[in-house]
């Protein structure tokens, strides 16, 4: 792969790229999959589970299956294969058999003419429960319980994944460390809360085959895992997946509920749609965990980090999900963009009644990270060095390894700093803004793309992006690649676009329809760009190959002396000797009609030798350091964040306006789980399943965000590029935290921030006799 | 009164005249019943804005408004506000400065900005971002649609 | 979501929807915006198999300085500058109910008769009936306090206390004729959050009348709530006052989303009259208000701080409407 240098010019790269399904989304014509119709379609609905924890004694749908215009019900029996995102923790079932885990859990499933013949069915189902404890607090199932959750709990607990790491010494260290921090933070769950709601239609034909449209972000998981509990192989299923109204993770695990819509569907002959509520899609959560971490920092006299030694508790909620790797994240990616050479960390993830955690946005590296940028920023002042200098002083180098052996390329973490210290004026602010003021620096680290793929044995591409042309010159582009709105269409077209240096406008990028699009993992740990974008290049330059052959043969010049120009291949040099795009395409196409090429990506191998070694590995990372302003009022304890300055480092920005989208969406999540998401909970029931009184920032709330794009070109990324989607939401929240520290002096260690807690924060300060600023 | 159930308005400058039940909402009636799915449907209890359509050319939640009560008025909905071909200055600067991401909240910002500039041709970036604060996006962090809402100001 | 299926009727006349009313007595709701009875029926909650649309009703329409219609959406009030000037609370009030596009459709009669909230009553059929349900709805417990034989379900209309302290009345028509009260009136303090009005049974609200007194007073709505969109408010606080030269001639205060009724507290303001309202009587009275108000916990923001904030919020008021405050 060439190396990117810095100064490459590009044609449409690294500027801003407008959105090519722009246009259907503003005039309402994209396609959701709840605007799709199909003929005799019926409803679908789910019976949920009124219960956090019990067994099923029985269940009689006989009284439902009577009603006129009930198609179908099912139950837990009959697809009893359990499924689940990773391979190697298989809990989940599509309807709950036997036993139920949450209140909501999916107890029987109906097809029926309407909505109301839907639901009056469910009505008639009846269940007989036996309760069973529940068990809602992860504490409560560290120890061996009565009724474990699953019976994959570790010995009897409801463990559901122990992770126990440590590299070099870290006793040793804290010995002969001179400073010493310790961190305790407990965060609320948050969820994604997109705005499409979760949708399926499943449609079963004579032919044999199954079609399912879903809002889903991973379509080849999807389309894995419907195979693996229908029963059927996957070359007679087929997954569309029209446009997706947001994911941020939510979408990223195959959901029981696409399946059992796929079973009615196969169960009625009919194609179903079902489509959820918003309290369905609460329910449904697969957000951040709940989380309790303990972080203790210890460095030298100089600030020098000298080890970590870190312990999390993570409430799972009813399923595993991604939380193997969650429970791998919240050690691993607590480290860099620092060098730490001694690393200790205990992780449990623990099973509850609760709807199940997962996937979001900045998985794994958001709750950690808030802990050990406190953690940093306390030792910054114990020691009395800047906190960008503290930070600094500890950056990992490019081209280095860290202790757990991740592979760290390009980093630019350093020119984020200095851009963010500069920009922001921090030097003339930090401590020095009147009381109720303040100023805070929070940083990032993050994957770029998983190198593991969750589900490839024997090792294939992660991505595949084919590219066809026929005489008309139009460019269709097809990759299962889910773009569900950050721009990945965009980028793929771009990149076509921009090596065979012809108009945008000839791209079509097709719809991911598993019969027709190789495939790409999904939108998911920050993978896209990197993989997708590494593929597309290979497709693209292979298809140019082609065209400057047959451009060769028209000009009688070698093709090492041509060049691609715009919508045009000429000399080198001889602008006038050449041949129009369309020509050489045409000439091409004589040797046999349309043309095809195609590219992939699979990243190198890397990671150690020991137990989970590959957990966290990706081939490249994303840096960040972010400073937020913060005004309190200090009497109610509500506050405003006016201005952030977010430098990131993804390498080369390949889409100005998308990364831009990424830091500002980023930012407004980040923000909200510091002001005011939280999934609340009485006891194991979700208190809040609504967009109301789950508290999404307003526009009003937003700051002024200024992105300093500072990341030198990635030697392996695309182009030079690296991630985007998901790193720039960390940082925002420990910025905030260590501003609100800067303005009234108080250290809050538990999220979200609500005004209750600031005020209750400032009476303890003032109570415990400590003064800040004066005040 | 003639049949109570013959709802009779004009939608999309078009005359409509249904037999629709008294519990038909809006949004049910257009998506649903007409087809009309650039209305989406975000929450159905007036936490999202993703529905809003125009009746009388004041934005409302469609989600809200049980379609008889809208007969004899005007609704205007996203398909009706999008030029035959091209888009809308308004439009133009949602794609052009990328304030649409998954673009499921985008039509109900459209037609709420669309509303407020017909009423406040100028309007200050804080009228703005009071005026789209019963619309949610979870994309973009509202930055780059009220730039896009500026900018439309601009032009028009 | 769908609705259940109701019959819905559209009377042009407050006559007729009396009529209309006495017909369904005991199984209809009156039908402004919808906005809030739209979300609860969606939700199952407490349905009744008629709805009287009060749309058509041309005596319901239209608003003036002193006159309000009950039909009046939000909106417009918030469209007429000299109305809003007129009157500092209510403009106040009206601009942080809900959302723009809610206040669109919502009406000034839907505000005052909101339906009290709770986190265990609005909610879907499922959630409350996997709960057990509770006495506002389908049940017969209370889960915000279980020992209690009441309902604390909280008033959460932020335009009630606003017009209080102005006076304002309201002129209702039902079964037994006119008349007109004040608007503390319309709320039982004596009730709970289930009999939360005064209105007798098919009651219905023409509009709301405001006394020429009120233009002269000096006033301010203050509300606290989580985001400064959609929430509800989880404490409002109205005051209004007139003074001559630096004497208090008429104060008034009322404190609404804090518990199952909005209240004034003339206890407090009418020791204060005949003098300046100095810092020192402020912080008095803020923190007396705060020492009678019972939130519960059955709203976002926990009810300690709620209480604590129902003082500062009064002090903020009371002094923003001090002669030459800003703000
Ligand atoms: C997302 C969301 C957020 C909200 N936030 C707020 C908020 O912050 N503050 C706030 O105050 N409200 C809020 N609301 C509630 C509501 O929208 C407003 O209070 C609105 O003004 C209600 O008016 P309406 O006409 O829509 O009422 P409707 O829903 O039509 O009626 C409400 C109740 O009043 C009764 N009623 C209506 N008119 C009369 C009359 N003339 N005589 C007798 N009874 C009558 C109805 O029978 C019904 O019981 C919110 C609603 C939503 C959906
Ligand atoms: S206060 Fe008690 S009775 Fe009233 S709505 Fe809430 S839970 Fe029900
Ligand atoms: S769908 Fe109407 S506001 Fe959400
Ligand atoms: S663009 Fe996705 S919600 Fe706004």
């Amino acid at each position: 792969m060439d190396a990117a240098s810095p100064d490459q010019k590009f044609r449409l790269l690294g500027g801003r790229i407008p959105y090519v399904e722009g246009p259907l989304k503003v005039s309402g014509r994209a396609e959701y999959t709840d605007d799709i119709k199909r003929s005799g379609m019926l409803v679908g609905r789910l019976l949920r589970s009124p219960h956090a924890h019990a067994r099923i004694r029985s269940v009689d749908v006989e009284a439902a299956r009577r009603l006129p215009g009930v198609f179908a019900v099912l139950t837990g029996e009959k697809y009893p294969t359990q499924f689940g995102v990773l391979p190697i923790t298989h809990d989940e079932t599509a309807i709950a058999v036997d036993r139920v885990r949450y209140i909501g859990d999916i107890v029987a499933a109906v097809a029926a003419r309407d909505e109301l013949t839907a639901e009056r069915a469910l009505a008639a189902i009846r269940i007989e429960y036996e309760v069973l404890p529940e068990y809602n607090d992860p504490r409560m199932g560290v120890q061996k319980v009565e009724f474990p959750i699953h019976s994959r709990g570790l010995n009897g607990t409801n463990i559901q994944k122990e992770v126990v790491q440590h590299f070099g010494d870290v006793d040793a260290a804290l010995g002969t460390a001179s400073h010493f921090v310790r961190v305790r933070g407990r965060f609320s769950g948050v969820t994604h809360a997109f705005t499409e709601p979760l949708v399926t239609i499943a449609e079963s034909t004579p032919d044999g085959r199954l079609t399912v449209w879903s809002a889903t972000q991973v379509p080849h998981y999807l389309h894995r895992s419907l195979s693996e509990v229908l029963g059927l192989p996957m070359h007679r299923i087929r997954v569309i997946k029209p446009e997706v109204g947001g994911g941020f993770g939510g979408k990223s695990d195959p959901l029981p509920h696409e399946i059992a819509c796929a079973a009615l569907a196969l169960e009625t002959g009919r194609p179903v749609k079902m489509l959820f509520d918003r309290e369905d899609v609460f329910l449904t959560n697969h957000g951040r965990h709940p989380t309790e971490n303990d972080v203790r920092i210890a460095t030298d006299a100089e600030g020098r980090i000298l080890a970590y030694d870190i312990e999390a508790l993570i409430d799972g909620g009813a399923w595993s999900s991604f939380g193997t790797v969650t429970t791998y994240y919240n050690g691993v990616l607590s480290m860099g963009p620092y060098r730490v050479p001694n690393f200790r960390y205990r992780g449990r993830r623990v099973y509850t009644n609760k709807p199940p955690s997962g996937a979001m946005r900045a998985h794994g590296g958001t709750n950690i990270r808030y802990s050990v940028e406190t953690a940093l920023d306390e030792l910054s002042e114990q020691l009395n060095v800047d906190p960008f200098a503290l930070r600094e002083l500890n950056a990992l180098p490019p081209n280095s390894t860290t202790i757990n052996q991740f592979r760290i390329t390009s980093t630019s973490f350093v020119k984020c700093l200095h851009a963010a210290r500069q920009r922001s004026g921090w030097d003339a602010k930090h401590r020095k803004l009147p009381y109720g003021h303040g100023i805070g620096l929070g940083c990032s680290f993050y994957i770029s793309g998983s190198n593991s793929p969750i589900h490839f044995t024997p090792k294939m591409p992660q991505c595949t992006v084919h590219l066809k042309v026929d005489m008309d010159g139009g460019i269709a582009v097809h990759c299962m690649q889910a773009d569900i709105g950050q721009g990945s269409n965009t980028l793929m077209a771009a990149i076509v676009a921009e090596v065979l240096g012809v108009d945008l406008e000839r791209m079509h990028v097709v719809r991911v329809d598993s019969d027709i699009s190789p495939i790409d993992l999904g939108s998911y740990s920050s993978r896209v760009t990197f993989m997708m974008g590494n593929a597309t290049r290979k497709a693209a330059e292979s298809l140019r190959d082609q065209l400057v052959h047959a451009a060769a043969l028209l000009t009688g010049y070698p093709p090492e002396r041509l060049e691609v120009g715009h919508e045009r291949i000429s000399v080198r040099h001889r602008p006038d000797v050449g041949v129009s795009y369309l020509e050489a395409l045409h000439k091409a196409m004589e040797r046999s009609g349309a043309l095809l090429a195609t590219g992939s990506y699979t990243s190198p191998p890397m990671g150690g030798e020991f137990k989970g070694a590959r957990a966290g590995t990706a081939p490249a990372y994303s840096f960040g350091a972010y400073v937020a302003e913060v005004i309190v009022d200090v009497e109610t304890g509500e506050y405003r964040v006016p201005k952030v300055w977010a430098a990131f480092d993804c390498g080369r920005a390949l889409n100005r306006l998308a990364v831009e989208g990424q830091i500002e969406g980023s930012i407004h999540m980040g923000l909200g789980q510091v002001m005011g998401e939280s999934m609340n909970y009485r006891g194991s029931r979700l208190l809040n399943p609504s967009l109301l009184e789950y508290k999404i920032p307003m526009p009003q709330q937003m700051p002024e965000v200024e992105c300093l794009l500072v990341g030198d070109p990635d030697p392996e990324g695309p182009f030079g590029a690296k991630e985007a989607g998901e790193g720039p939401l960390i940082a925002i929240l420990p910025a905030v935290g260590n501003a609100l520290y800067d303005a009234i002096g108080v250290r809050f260690t538990e999220l979200p921030i609500t005004p209750d807690r600031v005020v209750r924060g400032m009476e303890q300060r003032a109570a415990a006799g400590r003064t800040w600023k004066g005040a | 009164m003639s049949d109570p159930t013959r709802l009779r308005l004009t939608l999309n400058g078009h005359p409509l005249d249904v037999v629709c039940p008294p519990e038909r909402i809006l949004l049910d009636l257009l998506r649903e019943d007409l087809n009309l799915t650039g209305t989406k449907r975000g929450c159905d209890l007036g936490t999202c804005g993703c529905c809003t359509v125009l009746v009388d050319r004041r934005p409302v939640l469609s989600c809200l408004t049980l379609a008889l009560l809208a007969g004899g008025r005007e609704v205007t909905t996203i398909e009706g506000v999008t030029p035959a071909s091209g888009l809308s200055p308004l439009q133009k600067a949602f794609v052009d400065l990328g304030a649409t991401q998954c673009g499921f909240c985008t039509p109900g910002f459209i037609m709420t900005a669309g509303a407020l500039l017909r009423e406040n041709p100028h309007p200050s970036r804080g009228e703005i971002a009071s005026a789209v604060a019963g619309n949610l996006c979870r994309c973009t962090g509202y930055s780059k649609i009220l730039d896009a809402i500026e900018a439309a100001s601009r032009v028009a | 979501m769908h609705l259940d299926p109701f019959e819905l009727h559209r009377p042009e006349s407050v006559d007729e929807t009396l009529e209309l009313a006495r017909r369904y007595a005991g199984s209809f709701d009156y039908l402004a915006g919808g906005t809030d009875l739209l979300p609860n029926y969606k939700m199952h909650l407490n349905l009744r198999p008629h709805l009287i649309a009060l749309e058509d009703v041309g005596e319901l329409r239209g608003h003036s300085l002193d006159r309000i219609g009950a039909m009046t959406r939000l909106a417009d009030l918030e469209r007429d500058p000299e109305f809003l000037r007129s009157y500092p609370a209510i403009a106040e009030a009206v601009r942080e109910v809900a959302t723009p596009l809610v206040r669109a459709s919502g009406t000034l009669g839907g505000n005052l008769f909101l339906e009290t909230r709770c986190f265990f009553f609005n909610q879907s059929y499922f959630w409350r009936q996997s709960l057990g349900f509770c006495m506002k709805a389908d049940g017969d417990q209370c889960h915000v306090v279980p020992q209690k034989e009441k309902c604390y379900a909280t008033f959460s209309g932020d335009l009630a206390p606003a017009l209080m302290v102005l006076d304002a009345e309201a002129e209702i028509r039902g079964p037994g004729g006119a008349r007109r009260v004040p608007i503390g009136e319309l709320y039982d303090g004596a009730g709970d959050g289930i009999r939360r009005t005064r209105l007798a049974p098919g009651e219905l609200l023409v509009a709301v009348h405001l006394p020429a007194s009120a233009r002269r007073r000096r006033s301010t709505y203050r509300k606290l709530r989580v985001r400064p969109s959609f929430d509800f408010p989880e404490l409002g606080v109205a005051a209004a006052g007139r003074w001559e030269g630096d004497r208090l001639e008429e104060l008034s205060l009322a404190a609404g989303g804090l518990e199952t009724y909005p209240r004034r507290f003339d206890a407090l303001t009418s020791p204060l009259l005949g003098a300046p309202l100095t810092d020192t009587k402020i912080e008095e009275v803020a923190s007396k208000l705060r020492g009678l108000v019972r939130p519960v916990h059955n709203t976002f923001l926990a009810p300690d701080y709620r209480k604590k904030m129902a003082g500062v919020f009064t002090r903020r008021a009371l002094a923003g409407i001090r002669p030459g405050a800003t703000a």
